[in-house]
């Protein structure tokens, strides 16, 4: 009964948490190895079977090429990340360095190696970074960018290690399941993910499915809707939900609208509906500079939670029309969605996962929930010395502003360098203008390159330095602190707000105190902030404050981090749904591409075609020849497969949208009933591709040269685009609708949970 | 649904559910056949036997059906899971009235977590509770109030408390079987054992029947197999009232027809009304237990015992059958609030065509709602009056064991369970449809 003392370990741990005595007792072996590894003129190659030698030879190589020498806490990231775990790493502790050691231990293995990092340029630069330390190990490297070219992403790929960024690894996959040729292929078998930030990219991001769209029709422009709409007036013709996310007419503007479209029943045109409500969408919650910038005659949306411009992000596509036409902007191309993917689905095809970060502690549930991850927390190198002061609250949002610029006026009068954070691009601006106007000289960082960003983030540290920035600029790059920095106490982080979730709040305190520098952290929050009034609407507020408008009651610190509290539980359910819901497609998915690569590499197509319809068949082979009817049979084929699972997308997010009224007959699930239907669809989705398969055969149009498409009927789409969609403003509102339902409903979804 | 069963039995994971959910119900029964140590078995037995030939089998009847069996013979079990189920309904209100309680709610699982975590301290506490005043019932005689025998071996301080610590320990255990079945079994555990005690006394019933006549007992197996039937096509009936969404643009529908809809079934308030009605009508029947005995019982009383107290009685028949008509109307009316879905439905651009949003769309809810509830609430009662019917008619024996409450229960739970189990193959067996 060997296992008792480890059943009791794992009774008594903290779920998620990982024991990691072992990789310290190694990192400390690999100390002996030291001396005779370093005597030796050239490294051997490093055999897996022993760790601690392992260990001492990755030191040695990355003191001789890149001369750090890692510390025995890096190593010890490193092999909780070589036993698939993620290890929470503070700022500045070297991440990058221990990633490295770990990918290439894993490689050196013989496995193939994709370490996902957040945007491009931290997966060039840590490629490059690394190289020579690779290179010693004997360990060949490569990265792909948003531009790389088909060529180049399949010699990347083809290396033992690949940094990309985690969209481009979730494109390329995309990309490769439309695939109609073999040769076009791009990506291996997925064999080690190692994930950097670990928590924004399995949380955060998570929610946010990638996307592969295909140029359907030219935009529709429904400028009429948007000129209407702004006639409107809120509280009178239409109002918001409690939280801000839903708009919706009123009785009265109901009527205003019917008039002005000439008199019709706006609820029995379906279409035209549509367009009023997301013109109203566009007109009453979508904010330029805060939820999008208009740039070049484009909308450029804003990433929330990175605070940058999300390039590769649209709208679902009638809201993105109707922002447009609010800014008078033509009408961008819609585009219907070919094929989607989750990060969570695109990660769990790794058979080895393992990650990185700063914040993971926090995330430990959903981590072990999501992806089955333990999460090793490695002690740093040196204690942290940073003074974390208390949130100090302000009643309204005038106090809170008015504080915030007195105290980087203070601090900055002592030369002590300062970083603020704020929630968003309008507000960095305000307070930019702000502090400009009272002479003093600030660097703001928001929504530019990622390159450019790291440089200014580098330099915050230095004396007499104020940047203001936005949530997560330049995340990955340390703030070093200039020259006499430390003696005034290191760089003092502001923050003008509490974020959504505490993960955010603990990073941006991170970017102070790295590798036991002093330094400190203040939040400043105001009870008018978004986060209070949009998650913590019904709590009584503390009693009045001082002349300051500071609050000094207990209550408000409780109200703040209920708020959060609320939002982080949110989020959580939005992210659980998006799991369950997108499973059941994921695995339909998986099972329809089973068979398209049964028709892609191999005959699956002709032969079907050909005992479906066999005297058509004949003939045709008579007249082309086996080889050119095989490959017109698999384009047919494929085309089918392709277009009925875009439909059957299409119909799926349609159930979707309105299932959770299920609940309201009780005893039925919401998620069961989802399945229900899902289940349903794809036995017809079968069936639509044989029929449709053997209808187009019988009446293509196929010669020596092979399938005439045109003729025959088969359209593509003219071009095929990738991107994330928004966190969709109505997806999540499925599940507050689901909420909100009567108490028997709710109490049936607590039982099922 | 046998072949739905089979299935899951060939799936592997299904499988291991299904097992593990039947090991939990198999020590389930276990603890409820299980004597309380201090318990003396014998006279129990005995005193249980004249109670149910007694004149007051009616409220053992039910108080038997409720605990599966277990609370009259004191077992280890006998609280059953109705303490976790008051609790936890105890909780849902709190969160009403309690703003600390509702402020945990909302911060999603962490918060509910936590209330989770209240719903048990309190279990512990009304199951001290409960099997304290059970056990002090039992020792002073008054459980059975016409029989003599001693019920505990002995009437030491000692041996009472052990017996109100094993029953409570036994209740936090039912509460974790249930928790254990809704984690790694099939089904919400609650209903699961619920549905267990309702069913556990059925085959001793039955044999009972069989002993007195093997007639009766065809009869009562028919007019069984029928009202099952009836109450699974009543239960499944529903009313679909189309919704559709303004919210995006929609693309091109493959399939036709509109899988957008609020269900609306014919017995939209489940069992409830029939418990409400019965225990209301239970306050009469104590009344006069109460005050009955006296030598010169009041005009009232007198009044109550001709008419409330057999349940054959016209007076009591009609005002059942009044009561559950009456409290299914309230019922719904409290379930489902039609202005709040209308309300629910408007904010997210949901419409029901040709109907606006808000105060048409609720007027148009509730016609509708109103219009099911009133075959759905006559339902209710017929299924409600069967047993009482059934006395009248063949005049069978007291416990006529498909009652209304059991059968609504038993298919309740039923069909909950074999959809569940349904959704949870389809999920898996894919194979099939595959080439």
């Amino acid at each position: 009964m060997a296992s008792i003392p480890r059943f009791m370990r794992n009774l008594l741990d903290r779920p998620g948490s990982a024991n990691i005595g072992a990789y310290r007792r190694l990192a400390a072996q690999a100390d002996g190895h030291e001396e005779r590894i370093r005597a030796l003129t050239e490294l051997p190659r490093p055999r897996m079977d022993d760790l601690a030698e392992f260990c001492a030879i990755a030191r040695e190589a990355a003191h001789r090429t890149l001369d750090m020498r890692p510390f025995d806490v890096q190593l010890v990231g490193a092999l909780a990340l070589l036993n698939g775990q993620v290890a929470e790493m503070a700022t500045g502790e070297g991440k990058t360095l221990s990633g490295a050691i770990a990918a290439a231990g894993y490689a050196l293995r013989g496995r193939r190696v994709h370490v996902m990092s957040v945007n491009d340029y931290l997966a060039r630069r840590d490629a490059e970074w690394m190289g020579p330390l690779y290179e010693a190990l004997g360990v060949s490297v490569g990265w792909i960018g948003q531009s790389s070219t088909r060529e180049e992403r399949r010699e990347a790929y083809a290396k033992d290690v690949t940094y990309a960024p985690v969209s481009e690894i979730g494109f390329d996959v995309l990309r490769d399941r439309v695939a109609t040729s073999p040769a076009d292929l791009v990506v291996p078998e997925p064999s080690v993910a190692l994930i950097d930030e670990a928590d924004s990219v399995l949380v955060d991001e998570a929610r946010v499915p990638l996307v592969l769209a295909g140029a359907a029709d030219p935009g529709v422009d429904a400028p009429e809707a948007a000129v209407l709409v702004r006639r409107l007036s809120r509280g009178y013709h239409y109002e918001l939900d409690d939280q801000g996310r839903n708009v919706f007419l009123t009785a009265k503007g109901t009527d205003a609208v019917e008039k002005a479209l000439g008199g019709i029943n706006l609820y029995e045109s379906l279409d035209v509906l549509t367009q009023v409500n997301l013109a109203l969408h566009a007109h009453a919650l979508l904010t330029r500079d805060v939820d999008y910038l208009v740039r070049d005659g484009r909308i450029h949306l804003v990433n929330q939670s990175r605070g940058r411009v999300a390039t590769l992000q649209r709208w679902p596509d009638g809201l993105q029309a109707a922002v447009e036409a609010k800014e008078a902007l033509p009408a961008s191309e819609t585009g219907e969605i070919l094929d989607s993917i989750t990060i969570q689905g695109l990660i769990r095809r790794y058979p080895q996962i393992c990650g990185m970060t700063g914040t993971a502690v926090a995330v430990e549930e959903q981590l072990r929930e999501f992806y089955e991850l333990k999460v090793a927390v490695i002690p740093s190198n040196k204690p942290c010395v940073r003074v974390d002061e208390p949130d100090r609250v302000y009643r309204t949002m005038a106090d809170k502003e008015r504080a915030l610029a007195e105290e980087i006026t203070r601090v900055h009068a002592t030369g002590r360098p300062i970083l603020v954070g704020t929630l968003d691009v309008s507000e960095s601006e305000r307070l930019a203008d702000d502090l400009k106007a009272a002479g003093l000289d600030c660097v703001v960082l928001n929504a530019k390159n990622d390159a450019e960003e790291a440089a200014i983030i580098a330099r915050a540290g230095e004396r007499s330095a104020i940047t203001v920035s936005t949530q997560m600029a330049g995340r990955g790059t340390d703030i070093r602190l200039g020259e006499g920095v430390a003696e005034l106490g290191g760089l003092y982080v502001i923050g003008s707000g509490r974020h959504a979730s505490s993960r955010l709040d603990d990073q941006l305190r991170g970017r102070a105190g790295r590798q036991g520098d002093p330094g400190g952290s203040v939040f400043l929050v105001s009870l008018e902030d978004a986060l209070i009034t949009q998650f913590a609407p019904e709590e009584p507020l503390p009693p009045a404050a001082g002349e300051d408008g500071l609050v000094r009651h207990k209550r408000a610190a409780y109200v703040v981090g209920h708020a959060q509290r609320v939002a982080e539980g949110t989020h959580l359910d939005i992210h659980r749904n998006t799991w369950r819901y997108t499973r059941l497609l994921e695995r339909q998915r998986d099972l329809v591409l089973e068979r398209r690569n049964k028709v892609l590499h191999g005959d699956a197509g002709a032969e079907a075609l050909a005992a479906a319809a066999p005297e058509r068949w004949a003939e045709l082979t008579g007249e082309v020849g086996e080889a050119v009817l095989g490959e017109a049979a698999r384009q047919i084929v494929l085309y089918h497969l392709d277009r009925c699972w875009t439909e059957h997308l299409g119909f799926m997010s349609d159930v979707r949208e309105g299932i959770h009224l299920r609940a309201l007959g009780h005893r039925l699930s919401p998620l069961d009933e989802f399945h229900r239907e899902g289940v349903a669809a794809y036995r017809r989705l079968l069936e639509e591709v044989e029929k449709r398969s053997i209808e187009m055969f019988e009446g293509a149009t196929i010669t020596a040269e092979g399938l005439d498409a045109l003729e025959s009927g088969l359209k593509r789409p003219t071009a095929t685009w990738t991107y994330l969609v928004q966190e969709n403003p109505f997806g999540d509102a499925f599940d507050r609708a689901l909420r909100r339902l009567s108490p028997r409903a709710k109490r049936r979804q607590d039982l099922d949970d | 649904m046998l072949t739905a069963i089979t299935r899951a039995f060939r799936t592997p994971d299904l499988r291991n559910k299904l097992l593990f959910t039947l090991g939990i119900i198999v020590l389930f029964r276990l603890g409820s056949v299980l004597p309380t140590p201090g318990v003396n078995t014998v006279n129990v037995q005995q005193c249980l036997k004249e109670a149910q030939a007694g004149d007051a089998a009616n409220i053992y009847g039910m108080v038997q059906l409720f605990s599966g069996g277990a609370l009259l013979k004191l077992s280890v079990f006998a609280l059953g899971i109705m303490p976790y189920i008051t609790s936890s309904i105890i909780l849902q209100l709190l969160t009403v009235v309690i703003p600390r309680l509702e402020a945990l709610k909302k911060e999603g699982q962490s918060g509910t977590a936590k209330i989770t975590q209240y719903t048990r301290y309190l279990t512990i506490g009304l199951a001290v509770l409960q099997s304290t005043a059970f056990v002090a019932l039992a020792r002073t005689g008054q459980l059975f109030p016409n029989c003599r025998q001693p019920l505990l071996v002995n009437n030491d301080v000692f041996t009472v408390v052990t017996m109100v610590v094993v029953m409570t320990a036994g209740t936090s255990v039912i509460m974790w079987l249930g928790e254990l079945v809704t984690d790694r079994g099939v089904g919400n555990g609650m209903s699961i054992l619920i549905f267990t005690q309702v069913i556990a006394v059925f085959p001793s019933e039955l044999l009972n029947i069989f002993r007195q006549n093997a007639f009766t007992f065809v009869i009562v197996m028919l007019v069984g197999v029928f009202m099952i039937a009836a109450v699974v096509f009543v239960e499944q009936a529903q009313r679909r009232v189309p919704v559709q969404y303004a919210k995006r643009m929609v693309g091109r529908r493959m399939y036709g027809g509109t899988s957008t809809y609020i269900p609306l079934k014919v017995n939209q308030a489940g069992i409830i009304p029939v418990i409400f009605a019965s225990s209301l009508l239970y306050l009469p029947q104590l009344l006069v237990s109460l005050f009955g005995n006296s030598e010169n019982p009041g005009p009232i009383v007198q009044w109550l015992a001709q008419n409330f107290v057999r349940g054959d009685h016209p007076v009591y028949m009609v005002t059942f059958f009044v009561l559950i008509i009456f409290f299914t109307y309230f019922y719904v009316s409290i379930t489902f609030n039609p202005v709040e879905v209308a309300d629910n439905m408007k904010k997210y651009g949901g419409f029901i065509p040709g109907i606006r949003p808000g105060r048409p769309t609720a007027e148009y809810l509730n016609y509708v709602l109103m219009r099911l509830t009133a075959p759905g609430s006559l339902y209710l009662g017929l299924i409600s009056m069967v047993p009482i019917i059934a006395l009248v008619v063949a005049g069978a024996s007291q416990n006529f064991p498909f009652g209304g409450t059991s059968i609504l229960i038993m298919v309740g739970v039923g069909l909950d369970t074999v959809k569940q189990i349904e959704s949870q193959l389809q999920q898996r067996n894919y194979e099939g449809f595959l080439k």
